[in-house]
C-alpha cells in the first residue's frame, strides 16, 4: 500500500507539471538518506515545472534527461523535498533529510491510507520512534501528551492496570468512553478480564517497540468508517514491516530502577500520641469523664489494656516502644530490565520483520511484577505482479503478579493507616505482625504485608494477534484486499491465600485457592475494493467493503478450601472444592462501509464516507444503523493569490461533519433477563436480573470539525488548529428506577451531552544546522457538558460524590460545601446552600448536627480543562537530548477515599496525614482543620474539604543519548551504536497533596466516577540506562 | 494480469464480500435466560421461590435484610451505651450516633434488597397457575410468608410505630403486589399507610400460616408464619392475638429449646451446620452460599477457634454485661476477648462465619406469650411465670415465683440480646433510647435518597 502511494505521489507530481524547456542533458546521481547514509529506493525525481520524471532504483541511483537550465525536485515520502538547480552539472548526488516534510507523510485511515497533505479529517499520527523504549507497560500510556485532544490517565502505579484514554472528551455516561483499538486491521480485545481487584489492560500484551505508527482518528469523517464503534475515537496501530535491502539487526537493552514518585507524610509515633490525646480529651470533656477514669476515652486509647497497649504488643510506654513508618515498608526501589531484538530485511518479492522482547518490570509497591515475553513475525510477499500476500503475527506471554484493588485492606498502601506504635515484626514470633501464631487481630487493620508474604495472585496471559491478507491488483487503479484477523487471548489467573491471611480472606483458615480461566476469541474479516483514478484535473478514490467481527468470551472458575498445609497450593489438594463456575458471552458486528475521496486541481478536496452497522447487542427492531460523514478541504497555498507569499508554505482549510456510534454497553442490554444464580444453600434458584428494554438502540454522536493546517517559512514552523463540537444523543444510560419495582437500573436511550474544544499543534525546527533543535507542542481544551438526562440521578465514586448533573461536565463532584472551622469552638462548618423563600441561596453555615440539612452543590470537576504536551529535541553531532513535558490543567481530585479515614480529625484510630496536626485547638483557632474528636464526626463527612486541585505539569521523559561516531563503529562492523540515559516522571509540578495527581482509583471504573484517590499508589519515577546496537 | 485470472479473482473477492452473515447477529445469552421462558413450568416457579430465600440471604456481606441488616440496624439505632461501634462503616457509625443521613447506605441497601425480594415473591404469586396442584398451596404460602415478613420489617423501620398517631394517615411504604414486567410512570408509587401495610401483612401472613406445612425443611413453616404473626401482633399491642399465635408455635411441639445454650448459636461450629431445634426460622449460610451479616459486624477472628471471623466492629460494653444477674453464669459469660490483652469484648453469639442467622428462636415465643398473657391477665397455654422459668431454666437460672412486666421485658432483653429486638421493643413499650423518646424521628430510617430522587410521589420522613 505504502509503495503504491509513493508511486502515486510521484506520478501526480509528474502529471501536474506543465511547462517544458529546450536543450536536454543527461543527469544522474545517487540518493541517500541523511539518517543512515543508505541509498533510498523509489525517490521521485522530477524536472520542476514539467511532467518529466523518474524514480531511483534499488541502489538509490537515478538518471534523467532534463533541460540544461532546469531544476530537479527530489521528493520521497517521509523526507523533506530538495530542489537542485542543474547549473551545468551532470552528476548530482542528493542526501534527503527525514521527517522534515510532514505533509507528505502517509497516514493510515482505516481500510486504506492517505497523504497528510490531502487529509480532510482529523487524524493524529504518532510514529513508533516517539514511543519506543518508554518504560510503560502498555502502549496506551505512551499516548499521553503526544497527541492533541487525547487525554490519558494511567490511574496509578500498579503494573498492567487499565488506563483511561479519552479522545476529545467523554462522550458517554454509561457506555464505555474508551477508544476502539485496531491493530493491523483487527479490532482487538481491550476490556478488563481480571478477577482480582482493579481492571486489567489487555493492551499490555502488545510490545510497544513493534509499532510503526499509531493513528488516532478523532473527527467524524475519519471515524465514520468505523461507524458504531467510533464515537470515542479510534486508535489504529500499525506494526513494523520489513524493508527490502540488506538485512538489518537491531538490539536494544535497557536497565534501570523505579521508585514511587512521592510519599504523603503521616503522623509519627510522638505526633500520633499528641493528636489522639486531644481527640480523646475532647470526648471525655463532652461526656464529663475524668480522662484518668479507666472508662474514659483517653484511657481507652492510652491506658492499661487500652488501644495503644494492645496494638503496640505491650511496648507502648516502655523502652521497646517503636515508631514505624509503614509507608516505607510497602514501597521499594524496583528494578526494570528490557531486551529487544528486531531483524528486518527482504528483497523485491518478500520482506520480513522479526522481533522479540523480554521485559521484566517490578512494581514500586511490594509484590507487584510484570514480565512479558513477546515475539513477532511480519511477512509480506509479492506472489505475482498482481497478487500480494502477507501475515502479521505476534505471540506474547504476560505474567502479572497483581495487587488487589485500592479499596482492599490487602492493598499495600492501606498500611499508611496502621499505627506507628505497632512493631513491624512481632518479637515473640519473629514474623510480620499479625501472622499466626501471633495475634491475628493486630495491627489495627489487616496487615497487607501478610498478603505479600503469604499469598500470591498471578495472571498469565497468552496472546496471539494475527492478521493475514491477500491483495489482488486488478490493475494499477483497481484492487481488492481481504484480511482475516484473529485475536486470541487465553488468561489463567491463579491465587493462593495461606492461612496467615485469614483476617483478610476469612475463608482461608486452612488456605484458599482460586483459579480462573478466561478465553477470548475475536475474529475479524475485512474485505474491500479500492479504485483510484485521475481524469485530467479530477482525482477520485473509492473504497467499499464489508467487515464482520465476532467475539466470544468463555470463562471458568474453580475454588478450593481446606489444604493439608500451605505447601500444597493447587486445588487438587483442597479438601473442599468450594466454588466453581463457567460462563460464556458473545457479541457480533456486521458492517458495510464505503468511502469516496475526490480531489479537484490538487487543491479542492472532498471526502464522503458511510457505514452500516449491525450488532447483536440490540433488538431486532433497532439492529442496524447508518453512519454517514462528509468532509471538505481547500489547499489555499496552491491558489494563485497566495502563491507569492513566500513565508506561507502551506495553508489548508478543512471541515467535516458526520455521525458515529457507541455500542459498548456489554452484551444483551436490551433483554429482560432471569439469572439462575439465586440458589439457597445447595438448592437451585433463579431471580430476575435485568429489566428489558426492547427499544434500546445505539448512542449517536454527531461531530463537526473545522481545521486549519499551515506551514510557514518553508514548513520550518507548521501546525494545525481545530475546533470541534461533538453532540451525543440517545445516551445508552443505565438510569435509576424506583427500587420498589425490584430493579434499581434500566438501560434506556435517554439524554444528551456535548463536547466542544480547540486543539493546537505546533511543530518547529528552531535550529537546523549541526546543532538541531526542534519543538513539538500540542494543547487542547475540552468543555464537556451534560445537556439532558431527563432528571435522572446518576452518581458514583467515593461515597457517591461524583454525579452527572445537567448543565455540568460529566461526573462533577457534587457534595456539601465546606466552610472551614468555627474559630470559637473548632466545629466544622458547611454552607447551607438551601434556597430561601425569595429564591436566594442561604449562605449561612451549619455544624455537624445539621450536616444532613445542607444542599449539595457542584464543588469540583474531575475533567481537565487543558491537556497538552511539549517536546523539545536537541542534537549536536552524535548527542541528542529529548525533554518531554505533559500537562493536565483544571482537573480536580477527590481525596476523600483516604481523607475520610486519614484526614478525619481522629474519628477513628487510623493514622492521620500530617496536616491534621493543624487541627483547631484553643491555642490554634485560625485553621481549616476542625477540632480532633475521637469517634465523632467533625468535618469528616463528604464535602469540598477533600476536593483538591489536581492540575499538574510533569517532566514525563528526559532522554540523553549519544550515537558513537560512524568512523569508530564501522571498525566494529556496526551500523549504529547508541547509548542513552532516560528518566520517566522525573519531576512533577502540582499543588495536589496526595500521592499523585495522575490518579484514578481502580475501585471506581465508570465514566462518571473519575478523579478519585483511594490509597492509590503513585506512578513510578524510572531511571534507565540503555544501549542500542544495529548491524 | 490475464483476463482469466482477473475473472477468478473477482469471483472469489465477490464471494468473500457478499457472504451473508446477517443471521449471525441473533446471539442469545447463555448464563441468563429471557424472562419469557423463565416462568413457564412448575419447576421454574419453584426455582423462583428458592430465589426469594436467596433474596433474604442478602446481596452483600453486610447481609442486607434478615441475614443481619434488619437485626444490627435495630441494635445500633437503639443502643445507648451497651455497644461501642468501632468500625469504619460510616453508615453504621451514623446509625449508632443517631445521625443518619438520607443517603445512608444501610437504609438504602435494606430497602433495595427487600423490594428486589418482594418482586421475586410477586413473580411466584403471579405464576401460581403454572405450579403443580399438589405444591400450589405450599408455594403460595412460602411466597406470602417472605413478602409479608419483608413488608412488616419495612413498616417497622421506615414508618412511625403502630399507634403513634393515626395509623391510617401515617405513611409506611409503597405496597407492590404484582411482578414488574416493564417500568413506566405508574411505578412511581406513593407510600401506603401504616394501617394498609399492616393489614396486608396480616392477611398474607395469616394465609401463609394456613397454607404452610408443619415441617418444610429449612424453608418457612406453619410455625414460622405463626411466630411472625405473634411478632406482628405484639408490635401492634394486640396481646390477645399475639399470645394465641405464640401459643400455636409452642403447642405445635415441633421446636425445642436446646441445651447447652451455646448450641443455639454458631451452628456450623457447634452443630456442623444443622438447624438447632429451637430455630423456628433462620437464614441458612454455608461455605458456598450466603452471608452472615451478624458475623460480619458482631463477630471477630479468634485465633484459637478456626472458623471464626468478623470485622469486630461491635464492641460490647460493661454497661451491658452488668445487666445480667450474678447467677446468670451462662449468658453473662457468653462474651469473648480475641486475646487476653485485647481491649474489646464481643458477643459469643455470632462468631461463626458460616453459622445460620437466627430470625426466630423458640425462646422468643415463650417470652412473647408470657408478656402478652401478663398484660392481659390471661394464661393462654401457660402462666407467664412458667414461660419465663422455662427460658431461665435452660440457662441454669433458678425459677421465679413472682413476676413484673419489667422483669419479663428484662428477661426478653437478655435472652434475645443483639438479635435485633431492641429498637422495636423500645418503640412498642414506649421506652427511650438515651434521651430520645420512643417516637423520636431520629429512630426511624429515612426513605433512601435515591428513591426520593427517582420517585416524586414519595414523601420523606419528617426527621429528614
Amino acid at each position: 500500500m505504502k509503495k503504491r502511494l509513493q508511486f502515486c505521489v510521484s506520478m501526480l507530481m509528474i502529471l501536474f507539471s506543465t511547462v517544458a524547456y529546450g536543450q536536454y542533458v543527461n543527469v544522474s546521481g545517487v540518493i541517500t538518506s541523511s539518517e543512515d547514509e543508505l541509498p533510498l529506493v523509489g525517490v521521485s525525481v522530477v524536472v520542476k515545472g514539467t511532467s518529466k520524471g523518474t524514480i531511483s532504483d534499488i541502489d538509490g541511483k537515478y538518471s534523467i534527461s532534463a533541460p540544461e537550465k532546469s531544476t530537479l525536485v527530489f521528493s520521497f515520502v517521509g523526507f523533506a523535498s530538495i530542489e537542485k538547480v542543474l547549473d551545468g552539472r551532470t552528476t548530482i548526488d542528493v542526501m534527503l533529510k527525514p521527517g522534515a516534510d510532514l505533509l507528505n507523510e502517509v497516514v493510515v485511515t482505516g481500510y486504506g491510507s492517505q497523504i497528510k497533505r490531502e487529509l480532510t479529517g482529523n487524524i493524529a499520527r504518532l510514529k513508533g520512534k516517539d514511543i519506543e523504549n518508554m518504560p510503560v507497560t502498555s502502549v496506551d500510556q505512551a499516548l499521553q501528551g503526544k497527541a492533541a485532544g487525547v487525554y490519558v490517565n494511567s490511574g496509578g502505579g500498579k503494573l498492567g492496570q487499565a488506563v483511561t484514554v479519552r479522545i476529545r472528551g467523554n462522550s458517554s455516561i454509561s457506555a464505555s468512553s474508551q477508544p476502539l483499538y485496531v491493530v493491523d486491521g483487527t479490532p482487538v480485545t481491550t476490556g478488563d478480564l481480571g478477577n482480582y481487584g482493579g481492571d486489567t489492560n489487555p493492551l499490555a500484551d502488545i510490545n510497544p517497540n513493534d509499532i510503526e505508527s499509531m493513528e488516532i482518528l478523532k473527527d467524524a469523517s475519519a471515524g465514520a468508517i468505523y461507524g458504531a464503534r467510533a464515537a470515542n475515537g479510534v486508535v489504529l496501530i500499525t506494526t513494523k514491516r520489513g524493508k527490502s535491502g540488506k538485512t538489518s539487526v537491531s538490539a536494544n537493552f535497557q536497565t534501570g530502577t523505579s521508585e514511587a514518585t512521592k510519599r504523603v507524610p503521616f503522623l509519627n509515633a510522638a505526633e500520633f500520641e499528641t493528636f489522639y490525646r486531644q481527640a480523646a480529651g475532647y470526648r471525655d470533656k463532652l461526656a464529663n469523664i475524668d480522662p484518668k477514669d479507666p472508662s474514659s476515652y483517653t484511657q481507652s486509647i492510652f491506658g492499661k489494656d487500652g488501644f495503644l497497649d494492645y496494638y503496640s504488643l505491650g511496648t507502648y510506654g516502655t523502652p521497646n516502644q517503636v515508631d514505624v513508618d509503614w509507608q516505607e515498608k510497602i514501597f521499594r526501589k524496583a528494578p526494570m530490565n528490557q531486551a529487544d531484538v528486531q531483524i528486518s530485511g527482504g528483497n523485491d518479492k518478500t520482506r520480513f520483520f522479526i522481533s522479540g522482547q523480554v521485559l521484566d518490570q517490578k512494581g514500586t509497591l511490594i509484590g507487584n511484577e510484570l514480565t512479558r515475553l513477546s515475539s513477532r513475525l511480519n511477512l509480506d510477499h509479492k506472489a505475482t505482479d498482481w497478487l500480494s500476500l502477507g501475515l502479521t503475527m505476534s505471540l506474547t506471554r504476560t505474567d502479572n503478579k497483581r495487587l488487589p484493588d485500592d479499596n482492599a485492606f490487602s492493598n499495600p498502601l492501606q498500611a499508611v493507616a496502621l499505627t506507628p506504635f505497632t512493631p513491624f515484626t512481632d518479637p515473640t514470633t519473629g514474623l510480620p505482625v499479625g501472622a499466626p501464631p501471633g495475634d491475628v487481630n493486630i495491627p489495627l487493620y489487616y496487615n497487607p504485608i501478610l498478603s505479600i508474604d503469604y499469598a500470591k495472585y498471578k495472571a498469565t496471559v497468552y496472546r496471539n494477534l494475527a492478521n493475514a491478507y491477500a491483495q489482488v491488483n486488478f490493475s494499477s487503479k483497481f484492487l481488492f484486499r481481504t484480511e482475516l484477523g484473529m485475536d486470541i487471548l487465553n488468561q489463567n489467573e491463579e491465587g493462593y491465600f495461606q492461612s496467615q491471611t485469614v483476617r483478610n480472606q476469612s475463608r482461608a483458615a486452612n488456605g484458599i485457592g482460586v483459579n480462573y480461566g478466561t478465553f477470548v476469541t475475536n475474529y475479524n474479516t475485512n474485505s474491500y475494493f479500492n479504485y483510484l483514478n485521475t481524469f485530467g484535473d479530477h482525482n477520485v478514490e473509492f473504497t467499499a467493503g464489508m467487515s464482520y467481527n465476532q467475539s466470544q468470551t468463555l470463562t471458568n472458575f474453580t475454588e478450593g478450601t481446606g489444604f493439608p498445609s500451605d505447601s500444597y497450593r493447587k486445588i487438587a489438594s483442597a479438601a473442599t472444592k468450594s466454588g466453581g463456575s463457567s460462563t460464556e458471552t458473545n457479541f457480533r458486528f456486521l458492517s458495510y462501509f464505503a468511502r469516496g475521496n475526490y480531489k479537484l486541481m490538487d487543491r479542492y478536496l472532498l471526502g464522503v464516507s458511510a457505514r452500516i452497522d449491525g450488532s447483536s447487542r440490540f433488538g431486532a427492531n433497532s439492529r442496524y444503523s447508518f453512519f454517514p460523514a462528509v468532509s471538505l478541504g481547500w489547499i489555499l497555498t496552491d491558489e494563485n493569490f497566495l502563491k507569492n507569499i513566500k513565508a506561507l508554505s502551506f495553508l489548508k482549510l478543512r471541515a467535516s461533519y458526520g455521525g458515529t456510534g457507541n455500542s459498548e454497553v456489554g452484551n444483551f442490554p436490551q433483554l429482560g433477563l432471569v439469572q439462575g444464580d439465586a440458589g439457597y444453600v445447595g438448592i437451585a434458584g433463579q431471580r430476575p436480573s435485568q429489566i428489558g428494554n426492547p427499544n434500546l438502540k445505539w448512542e449517536t454522536t454527531f461531530q463537526t470539525d473545522f481545521g486549519v493546517d499551515f506551514g510557514l517559512f518553508n514548513n520550518r514552523l507548521s501546525g494545525e488548529i481545530d475546533y470541534y463540537e461533538k453532540q451525543t444523543t440517545g445516551l445508552l444510560l443505565e438510569v435509576n428506577v424506583p427500587a420498589t419495582t425490584g430493579f434499581t437500573r434500566q438501560f434506556r436511550n435517554v439524554g444528551a451531552l456535548e463536547n466542544k474544544g480547540f486543539e493546537l499543534v505546533l511543530n518547529s525546527q528552531n535550529f537546523v544546522g549541526d546543532f538541531k533543535w526542534s519543538t513539538s507542542f500540542n494543547v487542547a481544551t475540552n468543555a464537556n457538558k451534560v445537556t439532558d438526562i431527563q432528571g435522572q440521578i446518576i452518581e458514583g465514586g467515593i461515597r457517591n460524590m461524583n454525579r452527572v448533573v445537567e448543565g455540568q461536565p460529566i461526573g462533577v463532584f457534587f457534595t456539601a460545601q465546606y466552610a472551614g472551622v468555627d474559630p470559637a469552638n473548632g466545629n466544622a462548618l458547611w454552607y447551607k446552600n438551601t434556597k430561601n423563600a425569595d429564591g436566594s441561596i442561604d449562605r449561612t453555615t451549619v455544624t455537624n448536627a445539621d450536616y444532613s440539612k445542607v444542599e449539595r452543590v457542584v464543588v469540583g470537576n474531575p475533567n481537565p480543562k487543558f491537556v497538552g504536551g511539549l517536546t523539545n529535541t536537541f542534537s549536536y553531532k552524535g548527542i541528542d537530548l529529548t525533554v518531554f513535558f505533559n500537562g493536565v490543567l483544571g482537573s480536580d481530585i477527590n481525596f476523600y477515599g483516604v481523607g475520610q479515614y486519614g484526614s478525619a480529625n481522629g474519628i477513628y484510630e487510623d493514622n492521620q496525614t500530617k496536616d491534621q496536626l493543624n487541627a483547631w485547638r484553643p491555642d490554634n483557632t485560625i485553621t481549616d482543620v476542625p477540632e480532633a474528636r475521637y469517634l465523632r464526626s467533625n468535618g469528616s463527612q463528604p464535602s469540598s474539604r477533600y476536593i483538591y486541585d489536581g492540575s499538574y505539569i510533569r517532566l514525563r521523559t528526559l532522554t540523553l543519548g549519544y550515537n558513537l561516531p560512524k568512523g569508530l563503529i564501522s571498525k566494529m562492523k556496526l551500523e549504529k551504536l547508541r547509548v542513552y540515559l532516560s528518566a520517566q516522571n522525573l519531576a512533577t509540578f502540582t499543588k495536589y497533596k496526595g500521592w499523585d495527581p495522575e490518579v484514578n482509583s481502580d475501585t471506581f471504573t465508570s465514566n462518571f466516577a473519575q478523579g478519585n484517590d483511594f490509597y492509590t499508589p503513585p506512578m513510578p519515577r524510572t531511571l534507565l540506562f540503555g544501549l542500542n546496537v544495529t548491524f | 494480469m490475464k483476463k482469466v485470472q482477473f475473472i477468478y479473482s473477482l469471483a472469489i473477492a465477490s464471494l468473500l464480500f457478499f457472504v451473508s452473515c446477517a443471521d449471525r447477529l441473533d446471539v442469545l445469552p447463555t448464563q441468563t435466560i429471557d424472562e419469557q421462558v423463565a416462568l413457564s413450568t412448575s419447576k421454574d416457579v419453584e426455582a423462583f421461590l428458592v430465589g426469594t430465600y436467596d433474596g433474604l440471604q442478602g446481596g452483600s456481606a453486610n447481609g442486607d435484610t434478615y441475614a443481619g441488616g434488619f437485626q444490627y440496624t435495630s441494635e445500633l439505632l437503639a443502643d445507648a451505651g451497651e455497644i461501642r461501634f468501632g468500625g469504619t462503616f460510616s453508615n453504621l457509625l451514623d446509625i449508632w450516633n443517631k445521625a443518619i443521613t438520607t443517603n445512608n447506605s444501610t437504609a438504602e441497601g435494606q430497602w433495595v434488597r427487600a423490594y428486589s425480594t418482594i418482586n421475586r415473591c410477586n413473580n411466584v404469586l403471579g405464576a401460581l397457575d403454572k405450579v403443580t396442584d399438589t405444591k400450589k398451596v405450599r408455594v403460595e404460602g412460602e411466597a406470602l410468608f417472605v413478602r409479608a415478613a419483608l413488608y412488616f420489617e419495612l413498616a417497622r423501620f421506615y414508618a412511625k410505630q403502630w399507634g403513634d398517631g393515626d395509623n391510617a394517615a401515617n405513611p409506611a411504604v409503597p405496597l407492590v403486589l404484582t411482578p414488574t414486567r416493564d417500568i413506566s410512570d405508574k411505578d412511581s408509587r406513593p407510600r401506603n399507610s401504616v394501617a394498609e401495610v399492616y393489614a396486608q401483612v396480616i392477611t398474607d401472613m395469616t394465609k401463609a400460616e394456613a397454607n404452610l406445612p408443619v415441617a418444610n425443611g429449612v424453608y418457612a413453616t406453619k410455625g414460622a408464619a405463626a411466630a411472625m404473626l405473634a411478632r406482628i401482633y405484639l408490635q401492634q399491642g394486640n396481646y390477645t392475638a399475639a399470645a394465641a399465635a405464640a401459643d400455636r408455635v409452642i403447642a405445635g411441639g415441633k421446636y425445642k429449646l436446646v441445651t447447652p445454650f451455646a448450641n443455639a448459636f454458631n451452628t456450623k461450629l457447634t452443630g456442623g451446620g444443622a438447624n438447632p431445634a429451637e430455630y423456628v426460622f433462620a437464614i441458612q449460610v454455608n461455605d458456598q452460599d450466603g452471608f452472615n451479616g451478624m458475623n460480619t459486624f458482631f463477630g471477630t477472628t479468634i485465633g484459637a477457634i478456626p472458623g471464626t471471623a468478623g470485622r469486630g466492629d461491635m464492641r460490647i460494653q460493661p454497661a451491658h454485661i452488668a445487666l445480667y444477674e450474678a447467677a446468670d453464669t451462662i449468658r453473662s459469660k457468653f462474651f469473648i476477648k480475641p486475646s487476653a490483652s485485647s481491649t474489646n469484648v464481643f458477643t459469643y453469639k455470632f462468631l461463626d462465619r458460616f453459622g445460620h442467622v437466627p430470625v426466630i428462636r423458640l425462646s422468643e415465643m415463650y417470652l412473647t406469650r408470657a408478656e402478652a398473657n401478663f398484660r392481659q391477665g390471661t394464661t393462654v397455654g401457660a402462666t407467664p411465670v412458667s414461660d419465663i422459668n422455662t427460658v431461665r431454666a435452660r440457662v441454669g437460672l433458678s425459677p421465679l415465683t413472682t413476676l413484673t412486666l419489667a422483669g419479663i421485658l428484662k428477661e426478653r432483653k437478655l435472652e434475645l440480646a443483639f438479635e435485633g429486638f431492641t429498637l422495636h421493643d423500645i418503640k412498642r413499650t414506649k421506652a427511650s433510647v438515651g434521651t430520645l423518646a420512643w417516637n423520636s424521628d431520629k429512630l426511624i430510617l429515612p426513605i433512601p435518597q435515591r428513591e426520593i430522587d427517582v420517585n416524586k410521589s414519595l414523601k420523606q420522613n419528617s426527621g429528614y
